[in-house]
């Protein structure tokens, strides 16, 4: 595969691929994102 | 800025590991390997989807392990009873996090290979009911006012220990719409050498990435806990400073 048929939209199959390889990515650091700022605005014990 | 201490560089450095890992075996499983011959380029959803559905089984028994241990420690030594909690409540999201990912990407991948999104066979309505026992293990802990939402929790974590063999086995036990195993299924099972490092760099990647979300949550959890914990000693102090008139 190459960049451009990675972001091929023309049939279902590519359009899934990239939704499934997208997506997780989204989700994935979404989720980190939300501990770190979690992070960020809790009180460090130790202050 | 805060001094690095030897924790601060040892989840630097396995961070770095995993975006590395990670990014590799993306460039394997879009670029490297070759197109499979019956699947065509969808087959590449692979690469993807089964580490993430493999993670949302492995996490599920540390849940369990935090889950127990706040079982026994409950009574018997309340701080450490936290911490494991703390610990189950960690891989709690990771596990659903996980298992929401399984069950999206096969549904993206089952409707152009097998023309349907869902079919309800054993091993999709096993790995489904294990989504939803980790829905109901947040709804209770969100919901429960009865003051025991940690043990309520705990059991559910049991029921999910239980699910996870019966996902595993289903396509071994049963023959499903869901392709049988590819490692572990005897004669006929296994990868083609060319796949391999696509799917192994994604698999230890994954799984690294959940260890280190596994034990960030963790560490926030514990900061959590500690700052709750403070705020109640302070409240308390504050009240036996009122005068009394």
């Amino acid at each position: 595969m190459t960049w451009h048929s990675f972001f091929d939209l023309s049939t279902m199959e590519h359009r899934h691929l990239l939704f499934v390889y997208v997506g997780i990515w989204v989700v994935q650091l979404g989720y980190l994102s939300w501990i770190s700022w979690n992070w960020l605005h809790t009180k460090n014990p130790n202050d | 800025m805060s001094r690095p201490t030897p924790t601060r560089i040892v989840t630097g450095l396995w961070f770095a590991a995993t975006v590395i890992i990670l990014v590799l075996g993306f460039h394997q499983a879009i670029f490297v390997a070759p197109m499979e011959a019956t699947m065509g380029n969808v087959q590449r959803i692979f690469y993807y989807h089964v580490p993430s559905a493999t993670a949302g089984l492995i996490f599920p028994y540390v849940n369990l392990i935090g889950s127990l241990a706040f079982l026994y420690w409950r009574r018997r030594d309340p701080l450490k009873a936290l911490a494991a909690d703390a610990l189950a409540l960690a891989a709690a999201e990771v596990t659903i996090v996980f298992t929401s990912i399984g069950l999206v990407t096969g549904m993206l991948w089952g409707k152009p290979v097998w023309g349907i999104w869902w079919t309800w066979d054993e091993r999709l309505t096993t790995y489904l009911l294990l989504w939803l026992i980790y829905v109901s293990y947040f709804v209770v802990r969100r919901l429960s006012s009865t003051g025991q939402t940690q043990t309520l929790a705990a059991i559910l974590s049991i029921f999910a220990g239980i699910d996870v063999p019966i996902v595993y086995m289903s396509i071994r036990w049963w023959r499903t719409q869901h392709p049988s195993p590819v490692f572990f299924g005897g004669p006929d099972s296994g990868l083609d050498p060319s796949m391999r490092p696509a799917f192994f760099l994604n698999f230890a990647g994954w799984i690294m990435w959940g260890v280190f979300i596994t034990a960030f949550r963790y560490a926030l959890e514990r900061r959590r806990q500690v700052a709750e914990q403070n705020a109640a000693l302070h409240a308390i102090e504050a009240s036996l400073e009122i005068p009394h008139q």
